[in-house]
């Protein structure tokens, strides 16, 4: 709670300033534990502003909104660490030019709401260093660890399971920050890379080239996971590739923003062991 | 609607004998969109052709495959013929079914069906082949030669005599390069200064060849045939017009004491200077960090004693932007920092040199007149110790590899050291003896044999001063025991590095560089005086250590290539070249940084007001070579290349 | 029993300046090899998209190989680099989704190299041979019906 009504004083303070002409944050959703995005322009709508252990939702994908940057004003936007992983890639990848974002960084352990130092991405470059430090000690979760022990044919009837309720929605695709691209693959019909019905083969071409776009790019912010609205657990491809990047070639997505896409560099020296 | 040609051909008994050409032509014929499907004994031949270009005549063929030997035998054979027939000769794709299917398979049965197979999926493709033309691109002819040692020197002189222009640019205030510190060169022993300063008062003079010395590339933008390049003069201080290189300003300089560069520190200057007696142009520049005036804005010596007044203490750096078609590369090396090794004592004791200083000294133009003398006190050394690989092949010194020359001077060392100090005794530590290339064995065998030099093999492990000797301890791996040899002078033959700032002058003229910095060429073996970008030519030690013989070859190699590329107004190339579909593409930039050319830029699309409203990529034709590495890499499928379609390609596996 | 042995369908997508010129050394030495893999052309494995294995496998194919010039030898400098990263992340993301990285192989072989382009044909038959048709996949082909082609 002392959080929240410190930022809001923060918010209020910067738009009166007119230090940003946005800021990007969390409001009263339809459920108690919902929340849904706010755009605040004024003083009034920073009073509906909520920040509790339930924003959970990465926000950065708003600021690739067109036209929102255009005019080279700031914007303010509240993120997780995760999210401020998001800008860097954006960032990297020209989608927002860093200058123009003032980041509200939050995090939470449990219910608990704790403000994170700093206003500008470089701010947080040590935090996130320490997160990638961290990240290969973390415990995975129970059910990526059990797909890790099947067999092959076994993984392949799961993901088939799984993606068989797929209605090709692309909810998973419109939540995304990284989705940011004007036309996607699936969409491009000359000639049709990824089948669009959703049979199990639409189904699992669209999935796997997905997860290869993410590839080295996903932060797992869960937007994906929790915009399925048929529970395909996609945050698990996308973390086991985060973890093959990481082990593979000590890229942890969103480190800074001018980190290289994994996918359009690479070393010499990169090592690999099934090429004959 | 399509309508494509089948050409099988028998290739003699090369193909029909296992693949049955009769039953493939038929099959052929029924796939939708063939309009003709034959088979002949050898399509390649005269009637041959003929057949081919008259069947493209008779039926208005969209588009033809040719069902034969391997694209890279007789694609551009059939591609003429088709432009002989009115087809745009990009209609035209081969199924290789001879060297990939006739040749390598024993059954007949499989080898046909795969045959059907492979010409099938070529149909396809052929299908959605699009009409190309190729790239043309227009040529400036003027070349522009960086750095103005024996490399530089050689290209812009083979440049120029074939009648084409030439600007050659020097940072230093003179050319010479390393070549001109030297005395007697390997392995003939002729004076270094007596075929050098010919070169380089030829250089100056010529007609074709724009001389621009004490000069740096700002930056370089464009492509092959069309680069703009900006050169930054820097200020001299002397007016190179009305300078007429007296020396009076020289002589009288008060400021004398300052450590020579060209001598490697065993000779002095003054703060107004050339940096050695034959200078080219011999026109002084001032010292501005050693200089009274510049310091302490008193003195002005030069400026009185100078009777055409060519001293300007206000002149500034100035800017020449060049159109430029060329570009040969000849930034040589340097000598790598002997600090590293300070088990051998470089810098603490004062004769302990390189082998550098030592051409210095043997030099007759040199601070000793030639004579070697110890730096400490002037006498002549009587027993001299060299070790050779002081940094090269050291991986723990970061040198890898071969600084190539140093087996050769180092025996020139021992030989040029007998002639001049008689019954001096001379001993090298060696690792090897690399004695490759013309009349060079016979040389190292000479200092051995004739100026009895003794080579000890085996590394120093340490050099130290005791009873006013240098002593050397090392080891004889032949005898298997440690020598201690006690020396007047060391002589280190240090390793060959790339300059200091090779690497970023390689993101200036944008090409390519190894992990220590000696620039890359295109293909080792067979492109091996091209860099990696187009238009970019290399020569001498920029790309790796050699000898003078040797980087006189890649320069006159590069030469030709510059001549090659100036033969005609135009280039012509093929048009297998990424685009770019504006409307789709995010602008991520992936693609500008996956592409090994430097071919993708970004573009600002505006609306009418000139808004600017979003950058994407564009892909410069005159610079993309084709790989395709951008299109796989770009996520919304906006790149594609011209002749490997996604399309294409998508109907060759579909068609298979 | 050998005239029922099962005999797989295998797509190769190789870069035209090595492998390709490998394969052809493989013919002009008249090297013997079995005759199951068709040979998709590229200008380089740069130009290799993971797009073309998925469609090789819609296509039926038992098996996919993918070959390119040696590191270090492309002929467009860095196009095998950036492949190697691409085969890297892709064979694992196929791995975890339940295709065996035995269907996909990878592999680097020269313009000189036609002798190992003809041993490697033969004992990648032979390993998806032993696999078997990839029945799996097949399902889901036709489970969809009709799937996007041509």
């Amino acid at each position: 709670m002392i959080t929240q009504e410190k930022y809001r004083t923060t918010v209020k303070e910067l738009l009166a300033s007119d230090s940003v002409k946005m800021v990007i944050g969390y409001k009263p959703g339809s459920t108690p534990d919902r929340r849904r995005p706010l755009f605040i322009r004024s003083s009034d709508d920073a009073d509906q502003l909520v920040l509790d252990s339930t924003c959970i939702t990465n926000l950065s994908g708003y600021l690739v909104a067109e036209g929102l940057l255009s005019d080279e004003k700031r914007v303010g936007i509240f993120l997780r660490p995760e999210g401020i992983r998001s800008i860097n890639i954006l960032a990297a990848e020209y989608q927002l030019n860093m200058d123009q974002i003032v980041i509200f960084g939050f995090d939470s352990t449990g219910r608990e709401v704790r403000p994170l130092e700093g206003r500008h991405s470089k701010d947080f470059s040590a935090l996130l260093s320490d997160i990638k430090e961290n990240s290969p000690q973390i415990s995975k979760e129970p059910l990526l660890e059990s797909i890790e022990r099947m067999n092959e044919q076994e993984r392949f009837d799961f993901w088939q399971e799984e993606f068989s309720r797929c209605i090709k929605c692309y909810a998973c695709r419109q939540a995304c920050p990284m989705c940011y691209c004007r036309r996607c693959i699936v969409d491009s019909n000359q000639p049709q890379w990824v089948n669009t019905s959703s049979h199990t083969l639409g189904n699992f071409e669209w999935n796997v080239v997905r997860a290869f776009h993410l590839s080295g790019r996903c932060v797992q912010c869960g937007n994906c996971d929790r915009a399925c609205p048929v529970n395909i657990p996609l945050r698990l491809i996308n973390q086991r590739m985060a973890e093959m990047v990481l082990e593979g070639f000590d890229h942890f997505a969103g480190l800074s923003p001018t980190q290289e896409p994994v996918l359009a560099s690479f070393k010499k020296d990169d090592t690999e062991t099934f090429i004959l | 609607m399509a309508k494509i040609g089948v050409f099988i051909c028998h290739c003699g008994e090369n193909i029909a004998a296992k693949v049955d050409c009769t039953k493939l032509a038929a099959a052929m014929g029924e796939h939708p969109g063939v309009a003709v499907s034959v088979e002949y004994k050898y399509f390649c031949s005269d009637p041959g052709q003929e057949s081919v270009k008259k069947a493209i005549r008779d039926n208005n063929l969209t588009g033809i495959v040719i069902a034969a030997c391997s694209p890279r035998m007789h694609e551009a054979t059939f591609r003429k013929a088709c432009a002989e027939a009115g087809l745009n000769p990009y209609l035209c794709e081969i199924a290789n079914i001879r060297e990939q299917c006739s040749w390598v398979h024993t059954d007949s049965d499989m080898a046909t069906e795969k045959a059907m197979d492979i010409t099938r999926s070529m149909i396809e493709k052929v299908k959605r082949n699009n009409k190309l033309q190729p790239i043309e691109v227009p040529v400036t002819r003027r070349a522009l030669v960086i750095g103005g040692g024996i490399a530089g020197l050689q290209a812009a002189l083979d440049i120029a005599n074939a009648g084409q222009e030439v600007v050659l640019v020097e940072r230093e205030p003179s050319l010479g390069g390393h070549m001109a510190q030297l005395s007697e060169t390997f392995p003939t022993l002729d004076c270094s200064q007596c075929i050098m300063t010919p070169r380089m008062v030829e250089t100056a003079q010529h007609p074709n060849i724009r001389l621009l010395t004490y000069a740096e590339v700002e930056s370089v933008d464009g492509y092959i045939g069309n680069f703009k390049v900006r050169i930054r003069m820097k200020s001299r201080y002397v007016d190179t017009h009305k300078c007429t290189g007296c020396g009076d300003c020289m002589t009288k300089c008060p400021v004398k004491k300052i450590s020579s560069e060209f001598d490697c520190g065993l000779g002095k200057r003054t703060a107004i200077y050339t940096p050695f007696a034959q200078s080219v142009p011999n026109i002084p520049i001032i010292d501005t960090a050693s200089c009274i005036y510049f310091k302490n804005g008193k003195c002005k010596m030069c400026q009185k004693s100078c009777q055409i007044n060519a001293i300007d203490f206000e002149m500034q750096d100035e800017f020449i932007d060049l159109e430029i078609g060329a570009i040969v590369v000849a930034t040589g090396f340097q000598i790598q920092n002997t600090a590293m090794y300070g088990e051998y004592g470089y810098g603490k004791f004062p004769d302990v040199i390189t082998g550098l200083q030592f051409e210095r000294l043997a030099t007759a133009s040199g601070p000793t007149a030639g004579k070697i003398l110890r730096p400490s006190d002037g006498k002549e050394p009587e027993n001299v110790v060299f070790i050779q690989c002081a940094g090269s092949r050291d991986p723990s010194k970061g040198v890898r590899y071969c600084s190539k020359i140093c087996c050769m001077y180092t025996a020139k060392h021992a030989m040029l050291y007998a002639h001049k100090a008689h019954g001096g005794k001379t001993n090298i530590f060696y690792m090897d003896i690399r004695a490759a290339g013309k009349g060079y064995d016979e040389f190292t065998r000479r200092a051995i044999e004739e100026d009895e030099a003794s080579y000890i093999r085996g590394r120093v492990s340490k050099v130290w001063q005791e009873n006013g000797k240098l002593m050397v301890r090392g080891v004889d791996t032949l005898l298997g025991r440690p020598v201690t040899v006690a020396a007047d002078m060391v002589v280190l033959a240090t390793a060959m590095v790339p300059q200091p700032n090779a690497k970023e002058f390689a993101k200036i003229i944008g090409i390519a560089y190894d992990e220590y910095g000696f620039y890359n060429e295109a293909h080792l073996k067979l492109r091996p005086v091209e860099s990696s970008t187009a238009g970019v030519f290399l020569a001498g030690a920029c790309q790796s250590p050699k000898d003078i013989p040797d980087s006189v070859a890649q320069a006159s190699a590069s030469a030709s290539k510059v001549l090659a590329l100036f033969s005609k107004e135009k280039l012509e190339r093929e048009p297998v070249i990424a685009i770019n579909n504006e409307a789709t593409c995010a602008g991520c930039w992936g693609c500008v940084l996956a592409c090994p050319y430097n071919a993708i830029e970004k573009k600002d699309i505006c609306d009418r007001s000139g808004r600017l409203i979003k950058q994407v990529a564009y892909v410069n034709p005159g610079l993309c070579q084709g790989c395709g590495t951008c299109v796989t890499f770009c996520r919304s499928n906006s790149l594609d290349l011209a002749g490997f379609t996604e399309k294409q390609i998508f109907a060759e596996v579909m068609g298979l | 029993m050998s005239e029922q042995q099962f005999e797989p369908n295998i797509i190769a997508f190789v870069c035209t300046y090595c492998t390709y010129a490998g394969a052809d050394l493989a013919g002009t030495s008249r090297l013997k090899y079995a005759p199951n893999v068709r040979i998709v052309r590229l200008p380089c494995t740069g130009r290799i998209s993971p797009m073309f294995i998925l469609k090789a496998l819609q296509k039926g194919a038992d098996g996919v190989l993918v070959s390119g010039c040696h590191p270090g030898d492309c002929h467009f400098t860095h196009g095998n680099y950036h492949a190697r990263r691409r085969w890297m992340v892709f064979r694992s993301l196929l791995e975890f989704t339940g295709i065996s990285p035995e269907r996909v192989k990878y592999s680097w072989i020269s313009a000189a190299e036609g002798s190992k382009f003809a041993d490697l044909i033969n004992s990648v038959t032979e390993d998806i041979r032993k696999l078997g048709p990839f029945d799996q996949y097949q399902q889901m082909i036709k489970d969809a019906q009709s799937p996007a082609t041509l």
